[in-house]
């Protein structure tokens, strides 16, 4: 390893802040100027166990993620109804 | 660097305590560590977590990048400007969190290159420090133990300040221009909607402003900075209505820990009179006219902290120049502040804020080679302590 890489290597780990206390400060201003997002964590539903490999294939499914995002569209639109209502 | 600085208290009262040296009495031991600086940084450092919690800093982030409307020109001066604001309250490397998150965010959206625009908050977060006297642990060490007050440092200091942030954004433009891309539409979006807790948002610009307005006014009753800032944080801890273990937890422990192992190490040093004996050797070679012993101080101190931290530059110099006959003048002092905060970002290795710069940059993927920190680091502090070595001349009339 050349001076050139130990420096490196020695500056980075001087970098004390903890990568989530930057990455929680990041997702707090993409929220703010770019599109909001949610992240959720969703489990294996009861009896599915047997089909794990299917289920997180699904994280990476676009046709999956449009589903959702249809659900969440359905959901919006009810709860503002349902506010315009009250 | 804590437990080293600790550990050279315990060898310091060790050996300065043994009946065969006895440097000191275990009761001037006692006095070697300030209290009233450590109470200063407490201070300081709970009433900026409580503004930081508020979303105070990321709101002003925030509305520095909408001013832009999308130019990139507006974005590199709002950048330049709101970060060397928020380290006059953060600390250099919370500052540069705050900024490198942001950066990300809108160099990403914007698709700019962001290594000007982090290599830029890095210099202005590092000179923002030197702002005030509550700016940088270096300026409050010095404040304290010189006597210096707030509004004696805006005397001094104030307007040689304006004009480094506006030499600095000068030089740093001319040296991105060609870099910062072209001007794209802005997303629409309401800084407003970040901030979670208004009241909470109100309340601490309220205390900032208040530590402010006190720091200004209460000097002149005898009342110390190290008063005004304990009591605005218990102001700030009731008013807040946060978690005070929270809160405590998230103070610079390191950094109290480490100020109060150097000071015992200083402490030591001075009453054995080795102190006085560099001081004297230091400036004999210079001469002891205000001129000489004030750019000696400005460009020993800004040299040496390129490569050293300026917490310890800051507590060595400020009992040599305290102890040296003559030198005790605001011209010494004001080169002191000065050059122990303007070589903090020459280079990778000068200090957190050039770190934390490097290491954000690198989470997005950027490698940022060392010569073009350095090159840019080098020609901004150069420039900066040439300007502080002219304004020291003529704000103090040093060649008469």
């Amino acid at each position: 390893m050349d001076v050139n890489s130990l420096v490196k290597k020695w500056i980075e780990s001087r970098d004390k802040q903890p990568e989530t206390e930057y990455e929680e400060a990041k997702r707090k201003f993409e929220m703010a100027i770019g599109k909001p997002f949610i992240t959720l964590s969703v489990e294996i539903p009861t009896g599915f166990e047997g089909f794990s490999n299917e289920f997180l294939k699904l994280e990476k499914d676009y046709q999956f993620h449009e589903e959702v995002k249809d659900l969440i569209k359905k959901r919006l639109l009810l709860d503002s109804r349902n506010k315009n209502r009250t | 660097m804590s437990v080293a600085a600790m550990i050279g208290a315990l060898l310091t009262a060790f050996f300065g305590l043994m009946p065969s040296y006895e440097a000191f009495t275990y009761n001037e031991a006692l006095g070697f560590i300030d209290m009233r600086l450590i109470f200063l940084l407490l201070g300081i450092m709970i009433v900026v977590e409580v503004a930081e919690r508020s979303g105070l800093f990321r709101f002003g982030a925030l509305y520095a990048v909408k001013v832009s409307r999308g130019n990139p020109s507006i974005l590199f001066v709002s950048v330049c400007v709101i970060a060397a604001a928020v380290s006059v309250f953060l600390s250099d490397p919370t500052a540069m969190l705050l900024i490198a998150a942001a950066m990300a965010t809108i160099t990403k959206l914007l698709r700019y290159d962001p290594v000007p625009y982090f290599i830029s908050a890095m210099i202005m977060i590092n000179l923002g420090g030197t702002s005030t006297l509550i700016g940088s642990v270096s300026n409050m060490i010095i404040g304290v133990d010189a006597g210096i007050g707030f509004t004696e440092f805006v005397e001094y200091l104030g307007v040689c300040e304006i004009a480094l942030w506006a030499l600095t954004i000068f030089v740093l433009y001319m040296l991105f221009k060609s870099r910062l891309g072209e001007k794209k539409e802005l997303p629409k979006y309401d800084p407003w909607e970040s901030v979670e807790d208004k009241k909470l948002f109100y309340r601490s610009i309220f205390i900032l402003i208040l530590l402010v307005v006190l720091f200004l006014t209460l000097e002149t009753f005898g009342i110390g900075i190290e008063a005004v800032a304990l009591g605005c944080a218990i102001l700030a801890l009731a008013l807040s209505g946060a978690d005070p273990t929270e809160i405590f937890k998230k103070l610079d422990w390191e950094t109290i820990f480490f100020i109060a192992g150097f000071m015992f190490v200083v402490g030591g040093l001075e009453s054995s009179g080795i102190l006085k004996d560099l001081s004297t050797q230091l400036f004999q070679a210079v001469g002891t006219s205000d001129l000489g012993a004030s750019m000696t101080t400005l460009w020993f101190s800004g040299l040496a902290s390129t490569a050293v931290s300026n917490i310890a530059i800051a507590l060595t110099f400020t009992p040599m120049i305290r102890g040296a006959p003559g030198l005790n003048s605001p011209a010494v002092w004001s080169a002191l502040i000065l050059g122990t905060n303007l070589g903090g970002a020459t280079t990778p290795l000068s200090g957190a804020v050039t770190m934390m710069a490097i290491g954000a940059l690198k989470r997005e993927g950027i490698s940022v080679s060392f010569t073009e920190i350095t090159k840019v680091g080098v020609i901004t502090s150069l420039v900066q302590l040439g300007f502080a070595s002219l304004y020291l001349i003529v704000r103090f009339s040093l060649w008469m």
